[in-house]
C-alpha cells in the first residue's frame, strides 16, 4: 500500500511538471502588454520612483510623469510638453508658460499651482533633489492663474529648459501635507504615484517588474497599449537573454552584444548618440602636464580610429574637443591624428626626461567594461611607445568618486583620468567637469582643469542671451579647448537599443539619463 | 535539549552582535561611501546640498555614535532606510527577499540531498560499475564547474536556444500569481545551483557508504538473512549520513555564493543581488541588515545540524 501511495505521488508530480511547461509554448507577452528593460544601461535606475531624486531613468518615469518641457525625439530641441507654449523675455529673464489641460490620474486638474510646488521641491535640497543647484538662477516662481506659470531669474541661465526637462511635475494635492525632509522616505512614491501621461501607475513587484496600465483619459489620445511593463534585470546580460527568448520586447544593449542581433528579422536595433565624449584627463595639479606640448604628445600618441574601428566595431566618431556636433565646432581646429614621431618629437622639446621620465603614471577609470579594460590596455601601450609609463586602474564608481571629488586629493592616484563627460543635447552640460568654478568640492571638474580662457569662454556661452549668438559662443569654447588641450578629447560613442519587430511606433534613444524626451507612448503598439 | 538549544540560540545572539560591528567597521575602511555612490559624475551638487545629503543620513557623525544609533534602531526590528531608495525600509527589503532566496536554496539543496543521497548510494553498491564511473565523473565535472558557468551554459540552452523554460525572473509579469507559474521559473536556476551541491554530496555519500558497508553489524545483518535493500537504507545508510549533514550544513554558507552568481544570471529577486546591489551602491543600511539575516539563518543551520545529529543517532546527546 505505501508502494502504491508513493507511486501515485510520482504520477502528481509528473503532472504538475507537465502543466508547468504548458507556458512556454504560449507567447509570454500578452496581447497589447508590452514588456521591456527599461532601466537597463547607463540611463536607466532601478528601484527609484522619485523624480527628484533621479539622475537617471526618465525613459520610464517619463511614460507616467510629464515634465513642463521636453526634449523632441531627436534631441534637437526643446519643446512644450505640459506646457503647450512658453515664451522668454528680451532680457532672458522672465520665462513665461502657458498650461496644457491635462489631468492627474486621480481625475484632478493640472494647474499652474501644481508646477509651482513642484519646482519649489527641485528648488530645495532637503527633499533629496538632485536638480537644486541646477536650479540656482530661479528667484521666484508664481502662478498667474490656473494656466499660466511665470518664472524668473537672478541671471540669465542658458541651461535653464534643458534642466527643466528634468523636472516632472508632481501633483500639490497629494504631497503637499509631506514635511520637504521626509518626502524623499515616503512610500508614495513606489505604491501610488499619481502623474499625467499616457500610463498611470499600476503596481510595482519588488525588485521583479512595475507595471503600469493605460491611461484612458489621455489628452494626447487613448493609449493603443493596455499595460506597459518594466522588468528589472541584474545586468543587460539578463536582458538580452529575455530579449532573444521573446520574453520581453525592448532592452538597451551594449556594442559590443550587437552581433546576435544584426541581420535578424526579428528584431530592429536603434542607434543613438551617447552625448557622452570619453576623455583622458590630465590632472592640473600634478605639475607632468603643465607643458602644452606633452598634452599634444599624448593625444598624438593615441590611433583613435584604430581604437575606434577595432574595440568600438566603428560605433564611435573621433572627438577633438568636447563636441562632436557640427553646429558648435568650429572649421580648421587641429585633428590631433596619430603620429608617434611627432609625439616623440614634442615630448622631446618639452624635456619629458626631467619632468617625469619613465614614471608610472597612474591612469585611474570607474569604467570597469572588457570593452574599457581592452581601451585601457590599448592607451597604455600606444602612450608607451613614446615613452609615457601609464599603469591603468580601473574602480568601482563609489571608490572613483572618493578619490576624484576628495577636496585635498592625493595627486598620486589619479595624475590621469579615463572618463566621460556629458556633451548635449545642451553643450553648456560640460560646465560642470571644465569650469574653474566646478572645482571638487563645488563640482566635478575632477581634473582641477584651471584655465582662465576656457573659463571666460564657458561663462560666456552660458550668459549668452542670444539664442542666434549662441552656438558660436560654444564654437570658441571648442576651440579653446582644441588647442588648450585641458585633457585629451577621445570619442564619442554611439549607444544601442534593440526591439521586436512586433513593436510598432516604439520610440527610444539612448538620452543621458533616459531623457525625458517625446518618445508619444500612447502610440505604441505591439503586433501579434 | 531545550538548554542547549537555548545556549547556543545566546551565542547567536552574541555572535550577531560581534558580526554587526566587524560589518559596520568593514564597511568605513572601503574607499567611498553612500555620497559618492550617490553622484553623478555630470549632475552638479554644491557643497552645501552634499552637507545637506550628508547630515539627514547622519554620515556626518562620529563612527560610534552611528553604530550606536544604528543598533537602538535594530534591536527594535527597525533596520533603517536605504539611502539608495529611501522609500524602502530596510527590513522590508530584506524580507521581500529572504522568501526568493530560501527558495530557491531550499529547492537546490532539496534536489541536491535526494539526487546525492541517491547516486552516492547507488556508486557505493555498485562500486566499480559502469554506473559507478559514470557518477563519479558527472561528480568531478559538477565539483569543478563554477555556478555562473553551468549557469551561462544551462541558460542559453534551455532558454535562448530550446526554449523551453523563462530565461529569468521569479514570476511572469503582468500575470496573476500561480504555483505552476513560480515552479515553471524555478526550475532551471534550482536545478543548476544543484548541480555542485548534488556532486559533492555524491562523493562524500559514497564515500561513507563504502566505509560504512564494510562495517561487522552490516555483515551481521546480511548474515541474518535481512533483506539487501533494508540492509543499506535502513542499516548503512543511516550511520553513513552523519558526515553528510555535517557537509551538507557547512555548505549553506558556499551556496549563499553561488546563489549570488546564479541570482544575477537569472535575475532572481533574492538576498545575493540585494546584497551585490548594494555593495556596489555603498547603501550601509541594507548592506547591514542583509548580513544580519544571512548571519541569523547560518547560525540558526548550524543549531539545526547539530539537532540533526541527534535524531540520526542516538548515542549523541545534546545538552
Amino acid at each position: 500500500m505505501k508502494r502504491l501511495q508513493r507511486l501515485s505521488s510520482a504520477i502528481a508530480l509528473a503532472a504538475m511538471m507537465a502543466t508547468t511547461a504548458g507556458p512556454a509554448f504560449t507567447g509570454p507577452a500578452q496581447a497589447a502588454t508590452l514588456s521591456g528593460g527599461f532601466d537597463v544601461g547607463p540611463g536607466g535606475f532601478q528601484g527609484n520612483f522619485n523624480p527628484l531624486a533621479a539622475t537617471g531613468g526618465f525613459t520610464w518615469l517619463s511614460i507616467y510623469f510629464e515634465p513642463l518641457v521636453a526634449y523632441d525625439e531627436k534631441l534637437e530641441k526643446v519643446v512644450g510638453q505640459l506646457a503647450s507654449s512658453y515664451e522668454v523675455s528680451s532680457d532672458q529673464l522672465t520665462y513665461t508658460f502657458k498650461l496644457a489641460d491635462a489631468k492627474w490620474h486621480d481625475g484632478k486638474p493640472f494647474t499652474a499651482k501644481d508646477a509651482k510646488f513642484t519646482i519649489e521641491l527641485a528648488k530645495n535640497a532637503k527633499t533629496g533633489s538632485v536638480l537644486a543647484a541646477r536650479l540656482n538662477a530661479v528667484s521666484s516662481v508664481e502662478a498667474e492663474d490656473d494656466k499660466t506659470l511665470v518664472i524668473k531669474l537672478s541671471a540669465p541661465s542658458a541651461s535653464l529648459m534643458d534642466a527643466l526637462t528634468k523636472v516632472m511635475m508632481l501633483p500639490e494635492h497629494a504631497l503637499s501635507q509631506i514635511p520637504a525632509d521626509q518626502l524623499a522616505k515616503n512610500t508614495w512614491w513606489s505604491t501610488s504615484p499619481i502623474g499625467t501621461g499616457p500610463f498611470k501607475f499600476s503596481k510595482y513587484v519588488t525588485d521583479q517588474y512595475v507595471e503600469l496600465v493605460a491611461n484612458t483619459d489621455y489628452r494626447g489620445g487613448k493609449p493603443a497599449l493596455e499595460k506597459i511593463i518594466n522588468r528589472y534585470f541584474a545586468n543587460p546580460a539578463a536582458a538580452i537573454a529575455a530579449l532573444r527568448a521573446g520574453e520581453i520586447q525592448f532592452t538597451y544593449v551594449d556594442s559590443n552584444d550587437l552581433n546576435a542581433f544584426n541581420n535578424n528579422q526579428d528584431f530592429r536595433v536603434i542607434e543613438g548618440n551617447s552625448f557622452v565624449v570619453n576623455y583622458l584627463g590630465f590632472n592640473h595639479d600634478s605639475p607632468i602636464w603643465k607643458d602644452v606640448r606633452v598634452r599634444q604628445a599624448v593625444m598624438h600618441a593615441i590611433n583613435r580610429d584604430a581604437i575606434i574601428q577595432s574595440l568600438y566595431g566603428g560605433a564611435a566618431k573621433a572627438a577633438n574637443c568636447a563636441y562632436i556636433a557640427d553646429q558648435v565646432v568650429p572649421k580648421g581646429i587641429e585633428n590631433y591624428v596619430y603620429d608617434p614621431e611627432k609625439a616623440k618629437q614634442l615630448l622631446k622639446e618639452a624635456d619629458w626626461d626631467e619632468i617625469n621620465g619613465n614614471k608610472p603614471i597612474t591612469l585611474l577609470t570607474y569604467y570597469t567594461t572588457p570593452l574599457a579594460a581592452n581601451v585601457m590596455a590599448a592607451v597604455q601601450a600606444m602612450l608607451a611607445q613614446v615613452g609615457i609609463n601609464v599603469t591603468p586602474r580601473a574602480v568601482d564608481t563609489p571608490t572613483y568618486n572618493s578619490i576624484v571629488l576628495n577636496p585635498t586629493p592625493d595627486v598620486a592616484q589619479f595624475q590621469m583620468v579615463y572618463a566621460g563627460l556629458q556633451n548635449g543635447p545642451d553643450p553648456g552640460s560640460i560646465n560642470v567637469g571644465l569650469n574653474e568654478k566646478q572645482i571638487p568640492p563645488a563640482g566635478p571638474n575632477v581634473a582641477r582643469v584651471r584655465m582662465p580662457v576656457l573659463t571666460a569662454a564657458l561663462d560666456a556661452a552660458l550668459g549668452e542671451t542670444d539664442a542666434a549668438k549662441r552656438d558660436a559662443r560654444y564654437q570658441e569654447v571648442c576651440e579653446v579647448m582644441n588647442k588648450e588641450l585641458p585633457w585629451g578629447p577621445l570619442w564619442v560613442a554611439k549607444r544601442y537599443g534593440v526591439a521586436s519587430s512586433k513593436l510598432k511606433d516604439f520610440v527610444w534613444t539612448p538620452a543621458p539619463g533616459g531623457g525625458p524626451y517625446q518618445a508619444h507612448p500612447e502610440k505604441w503598439t505591439i503586433a501579434d | 535539549m531545550l538548554r542547549y538549544s537555548l545556549r547556543r540560540l545566546l551565542i547567536g545572539a552574541g555572535m550577531l552582535l560581534a558580526l554587526s560591528v566587524l560589518i559596520f567597521v568593514m564597511l568605513r575602511l572601503t574607499p567611498g561611501d553612500p555620497i559618492d555612490a550617490y553622484i553623478d559624475p555630470n549632475i552638479p551638487m554644491s557643497s552645501s546640498d552634499l552637507a545637506e545629503l550628508r547630515a539627514t543620513l547622519g554620515l556626518d557623525q562620529p563612527l560610534p555614535v552611528q553604530y550606536l544609533a544604528w543598533l537602538r534602531e535594530a534591536l527594535t526590528g527597525n533596520l533603517g532606510y536605504s539611502i539608495k531608495r529611501p522609500d524602502q525600509p530596510v527590513l522590508g527589503l530584506v524580507l521581500s527577499r529572504v522568501g526568493p532566496t530560501v527558495l530557491l536554496m531550499g529547492s537546490a539543496i532539496a534536489i541536491a540531498i535526494i539526487a546525492g543521497i541517491a547516486t552516492g548510494i547507488i556508486g557505493a553498491v555498485r562500486r566499480n560499475s559502469i554506473a559507478d564511473l559514470s557518477l563519479s565523473v558527472f561528480a568531478v565535472t559538477g565539483i569543478s564547474s563554477p555556478p555562473f558557468l553551468s549557469a551561462l551554459v544551462g541558460l542559453y540552452l534551455l532558454s535562448v536556444y530550446f526554449n523551453w523554460m523563462p530565461s529569468g525572473g521569479m514570476l511572469t509579469p503582468g500575470r496573476e500569481f500561480s504555483v505552476a507559474d513560480l515552479l515553471h521559473h524555478l526550475i532551471l536556476p534550482a536545478a543548476l545551483l544543484a548541480v555542485a551541491q548534488t556532486a559533492l554530496i555524491m562523493r562524500y555519500m559514497r564515500a561513507s557508504m563504502l566505509e560504512v558497508l564494510n562495517q561487522d553489524y552490516v555483515r551481521t545483518a546480511r548474515a541474518k538473512g535481512v533483506f539487501e535493500f533494508w540492509v543499506i537504507t535502513k542499516h548503512a545508510l543511516r550511520n553513513a549520513l552523519l558526515p553528510v549533514i555535517t557537509l551538507i550544513g557547512s555548505t549553506i554558507g558556499l551556496a549563499i555564493g553561488g546563489a549570488i552568481f546564479i541570482e544575477s544570471v537569472f535575475n532572481w529577486p533574492g538576498m545575493g543581488l540585494l546584497m551585490v546591489d548594494a555593495v556596489e551602491g555603498r547603501d550601509y543600511p541594507v548592506i547591514m541588515g542583509s548580513t544580519l539575516v544571512i548571519g541569523a539563518c547560518v547560525i540558526v543551520v548550524n543549531i539545526l545540524t547539530d539537532l540533526a545529529y541527534a535524531v540520526v543517532d542516538p548515542r549523541i546527546k545534546v545538552g
